[in-house]
């Protein structure tokens, strides 16, 4: 393959990396790089316990994941469904898609205490563990996306487009699912409540995928035909969060704290019925939504004490974030941010890209 | 075959003998223990009833730590019935503790023994902790056995879980678990307890048995018999 032949902005400067924006996102890079460097080959600074070890760095994994199958769930839907308001931002889409996966990726890393063990993920399988699969279908999405963007920077269409989006769809869709599995599948925490999980964190990639586009992008025919799709899918988060709360109020499973606050489900309402006039706000409130969602959901379930931990920390733990959980979110929002807008100065804004493409990336 | 416990509450006077024989013999990090113990207490003055229940991993037939483990680092091994894990496979995704309903599984969130490389001494003319490790020998700290290397590293690593493996090590020498060598009052009972004819077996048809958590499809091979307190005489 001839790299010359890609369809990408080999005009690029240094001076063009002297912006505040830039600056922004190499401090984030800087701080949350540090936490991350530090928290893996250093010295331990999150704020986990031995009954609360999942936290913020897999919540923004969640996040950005989540995120980024819901662009791949959009785009596979726009080419299947011939909508070439999305067919035209194919680019764009993909290269969101890729930011939001790897800055997700860069936050799980924080997280494992032995990444470089991954190895064994290959050596040693275990279909019967949901992270496993969960796992695998992320790498999948990833090569499939990476390909995608190839073909596209290529100006290589055909036969294989369908096929590729059907494979997108599918496994995009089955990833986001088994996040829900590697939580529902926990035996003996009541707050993670079987296949509920699996479709919660489906109805939050699509609700936050799209408000991604809908937040960054100033593209008003895009933002008016995807904001209608947002809309939807916050109503129906709102949904499940009002049916989850009203089983909270109801049930009287021991051991159940309860993970949906009362505010979220409006939240998600509020965004389903302002959206239309408001959109970018509504997006923003989408997203704020989905980290809270997915936060107050990972570490409620862990609240409740097994065994003999309940002799240092009682029936019912609690949890506070510190400024070094912080940092995780901060990291992999810099990489997503720092991969997105290369992405913007390489791949998007010049001649040669669709024409719809290089419009108004922000 | 499969290696089982059977812990008499009647018998357990809530010594922890188990405990520290436990943490002696497998070198386990300061902050948690490989068997541990839950307690509780009911009702109210002066009619109060505690009990101790003596708890660790269960190397539960369905072990739902074996399922959750993308690498098969938590493992059953097919000889022995044990669950055991590997280090060098764990990639410390924790999804074995997240899985666990006994919360008997923990994760090394810094280096074990970490205050054993300290070089400052506390007065002078004292050993510093590095050179008393030095002086004495052992792994990472002076008190590690260096019989728990043959089966599972004594100075477990950074970033990785770890649990009780039923002392896997000493069950290869025709030994006992050291918490049932250690137990006063003979409350603890190891052997096979898929063999109708073991020790262990004729305790639980003499005297039922229950697991902890059952309810939930486990399968624990930690069976409990009789209750905590004292007998009652008629």
């Amino acid at each position: 393959m001839n790299l010359s032949s890609l369809d990408m902005n080999t005009n690029i400067n240094l001076s063009d990396f002297m912006t505040p924006r830039w600056a922004l996102i190499v401090l984030g890079l800087v701080i949350g790089g540090g936490v991350g460097l530090y928290e893996m080959f250093v010295g331990h600074i999150l704020a986990t316990t031995q009954v609360v070890v999942w936290t913020t760095p897999l919540v923004t994994y969640f996040f950005l994941a989540l995120a980024s199958t819901g662009i791949s769930l959009l785009l596979a839907y726009g080419l299947l469904a011939g909508n070439n308001t999305i067919i035209d931002r194919t680019r764009y889409l993909l290269v969101l898609d890729l930011a939001l996966l790897i800055g997700g990726f860069t936050a799980l890393a924080t997280e494992l205490g032995s990444i470089f063990n991954m190895i064994y993920i290959m050596l040693s399988p275990n279909p019967s563990s949901p992270i496993w699969w969960m796992g695998n279908f992320y790498t999948v999405k990833l090569v499939l996306v990476a390909i995608k963007l190839l073909r596209e920077l290529l100006g290589i269409h055909g036969t294989v487009d369908r096929p590729l989006a059907w494979a997108t769809l599918v496994v995009a869709a089955a990833a986001a699912m088994t996040i829900g599995a590697a939580l529902g599948t926990a035996i003996g925490r009541p707050d993670y409540q079987g296949v509920f999980t699996s479709l919660l964190m489906l109805g939050v990639a699509l609700a936050s995928g799209p408000a991604w586009v809908v937040l960054l992008r100033r593209d008003a025919e895009l933002a008016s035909h995807i904001n209608g799709i947002t809309r939807q899918l916050a109503g129906l988060v709102a949904l499940f969060l009002l049916l989850n709360l009203i089983y909270d109020v109801r049930a009287t499973t021991e051991g159940l704290v309860g993970w949906v606050n009362p505010i979220m489900p409006l939240l998600f309402a509020a965004t389903a019925i302002a959206g239309g006039m408001v959109p970018r706000a509504a997006a923003a409130l989408t997203l704020v939504g989905s980290f809270w969602v997915l936060f107050s959901f990972v570490i409620t379930g862990q609240l409740w004490v097994l065994g003999a931990n309940t002799s240092f920390f009682g029936e019912v733990s609690s949890f506070s974030p510190n400024l070094a959980e912080a940092g995780t979110i901060v990291l992999g929002l810099s990489v997503a941010a720092a991969l997105y807008n290369l992405g913007r100065m390489f791949l998007l804004e010049h001649g040669n890209a669709s024409p719809t493409a290089a419009a108004a990336a922000t | 075959m499969g290696y089982g416990m059977v812990i008499d509450q009647q018998l357990c006077v809530g010594c922890s003998a188990c405990t520290i024989a436990c943490k002696a013999e497998n070198n386990t990090p300061v902050g948690f223990n490989w068997c541990d113990k839950i307690t509780s207490t009911q009702g109210t003055f002066p009619d109060v009833r505690y009990e101790y229940i003596s708890t660790m991993c269960n190397h539960c037939e369905n072990a739902p730590c074996v399922a959750a483990c993308p690498t098969q680092a938590m493992h059953k091994d097919p000889d022995t019935g044990l669950t055991l894990h590997d280090p060098h496979k764990c990639i410390g995704c924790k999804a074995c503790i997240i899985n666990c309903p006994y919360g008997v599984i923990k994760y090394n969130w810094d280096t074990p023994h970490a205050n054993w490389r300290e070089g400052d001494r506390v007065a002078e003319g004292c050993f510093s902790p590095r050179e008393l490790v030095e002086e004495v020998g052992g792994d990472g700290t002076p008190h590690s056995n260096p019989e728990r290397d043959s089966t599972y590293p004594s100075m477990r690593a950074r970033g990785t879980v770890e649990k009780c493996t039923f002392c896997d090590h000493r069950l290869a020498e025709g030994l006992e678990p050291a918490c049932v060598e250690a137990c006063p009052s003979g409350a603890r009972q190891f052997g096979d307890i898929d063999d109708p004819d073991s020790e262990i077996s004729k305790l639980l048809v003499k005297h039922g048995g229950r697991g902890l958590r059952e309810e939930l499809g486990t399968k624990p091979r930690v069976r409990y018999i009789r209750d905590y307190g004292p007998q009652r005489r008629t």
